[in-house]
């Protein structure tokens, strides 16, 4: 550990805490500001827990679509280029798939419950909820 | 790329004094403002409320000020949505009556005044309160014939409305301001494609509303008093309004009730046909809701935009940046067949 306390999920604990406290004595926009920041400080949480994972599924699974490699962001470009460009209709299941697959991992991270109970995944521990 | 508009800075004091004399030099000295309420900050609007007081007759009014302007805007000019109102009101609709229109004396920047209709725009009152129960049981009907009196107006009344991106190509639109935004979404990228390879056969163009959803309209215990937010206004195919309203976001939670978490899609399909309105084919409505969560999504990814680039920092919007990969979600969804 190269930092001292409070490490970051400490930190980020402080910070939903004020949050909280913010919300339950504003009204209006105040309190509407002070839900987002909660709203937030919880997508960093998750983020944080399961960021690496789904980048290095997703850039495999890029590779394999485009026959392309490098970083995720280029293999995103080279996906959406492709799929704008109507060269990967011929694989469309495998195409939606993934696309499916991201937004969901992107949901975990954001609303994790909003997600079909079959799509959950618990963000913070990698694993499938059910 | 985008603006904030310099007004929307200013400081409420000094749009009250400059409302007053906008007011003052259209209906004379004597008249007054007072009880000035800030409804909200949308997407595109600030929207003050206040009481115009002339001789011995008060009356509430609504100043919509432009807040946001961008060659990419999916929003019409002030100019342009008060022409809106003009025609709309004229044939009777549902709408805010037009008062007047700001100029450049004003000092207000672009924007204009309506008339107030009471009612609640609040979806978690509306889709909660019990008091508004008889006005859900009647919405789905209700929306169907507004729809189908809505799409009777000749698009001929409102002709520079031909020319916006929208009513020329409406998945062009959407896919040249998500371009404009320099973002990779696969999701997005593959609800493009799929609309793209299935569109619906054309339609004779007709008045869209483009933002009809709970949240834009007013209701009393007894039903809708008024339709708002023109902004998106253009002209186009009958379906786009009917898969706007069923999307699965203006449900609320409520997923069982398609027509803005009120009611079924039959009593909205009925109603709309019974006064007049197309056939409506539910294939060509689903492409639609589709569609629907696309333009959802960008709209999200814009607000997000304005706050990453610092025109317009808000946590609301930075919020949206995040909200739009569950309207990817449903879009795809729904693409999928797996959700209705």
């Amino acid at each position: 550990m190269s930092h001292d306390r409070p490490d970051i999920p400490e930190i980020l604990a402080t910070l939903k805490e004020f949050t909280r406290g913010v919300a339950d004595k504003t009204q209006g926009s105040e309190r509407y500001d002070a839900l987002c920041a909660g709203f937030l400080v919880d997508v960093v949480k998750r983020e944080l827990a399961c960021v690496e994972a789904q980048d290095k599924s997703q850039a495999q699974r890029l590779t394999a679509i485009t026959g392309q490699s490098g970083e995720l962001e280029q293999l995103y470009e080279a996906f959406c280029h492709s799929v704008r460009g109507g060269r990967l209709d011929q694989q469309w299941d495998e195409v939606f798939d993934f696309a499916l697959q991201q937004v969901i991992d992107k949901v975990a991270v954001t609303k994790p419950d909003y997600l079909l109970p079959e799509h959950q995944v618990d963000a913070l521990a990698g694993n499938l909820k059910k | 790329m985008s603006v904030v508009v310099s007004s929307v800075a200013d400081s409420l004091e000094g749009i009250i004094l400059r409302l007053e004399s906008a007011v003052r030099r259209r209906l004379g000295s004597d008249a007054s403002i007072a009880n000035v309420d800030v409804a909200t900050l949308g997407a595109s609007n600030r929207t003050l409320l206040f009481d115009l007081l002339d001789g011995n007759t008060t009356r509430r009014l609504v100043l919509r000020q432009e807040t946001y302007r961008s060659p990419v805007s999916p929003f019409l000019s002030p100019h342009d949505q008060y022409c809106i109102h003009q025609v709309v009101h004229s044939h009777g609709l549902a709408i805010p009556e037009p008062i007047f229109e700001l100029d450049e004396t004003d000092e207000l920047d672009r924007g204009f005044v309506v008339a107030c209709i009471d009612g609640e725009t609040l979806p978690k009152t509306l889709l909660g309160d019990s008091a508004f129960a008889p006005a859900r049981s009647c919405f789905a009907a209700q929306s169907g014939e507004f729809f189908a009196r809505l799409h009777a107006i000749p698009v001929a009344e409102l002709p520079f409305l031909a020319d916006s991106t929208d009513s020329i190509d409406p998945l062009n639109a959407q896919r040249q301001r998500y371009d404009s935004y320099q973002e990779s979404h696969p999701g997005i990228e593959v609800g493009l494609r799929w609309l793209e390879n299935n569109r619906p056969q054309r339609r004779a163009p007709k008045l869209i509303h483009g933002d009809y959803r709970v949240g834009n309209l007013l209701l009393d215990h007894q039903g809708i008093t008024g339709v708002l937010d023109w902004e998106c206004a253009h002209q186009g195919n009958a379906m786009e309004d009917i898969g706007w309203l069923c999307l699965r976001s203006w449900r609320f939670g409520r997923i069982d009730k398609p027509v803005g978490g009120m009611g079924p899609r039959s009593e909205l399909y009925a109603a709309y046909s019974a006064n007049g309105g197309e056939t409506v084919d539910p294939e060509e409505v689903r492409w639609w809701e589709i569609f629907a969560s696309l333009k959802w999504a960008i709209l999200n990814i814009m607000q997000a935009d304005g706050h990453v680039r610092g025109e317009r920092r808000s946590l609301p919007f930075a919020c949206c940046g995040r909200n739009a990969a569950m309207i990817e979600y449903d879009m795809l969804m729904t693409i999928s067949g797996r959700f209705q």
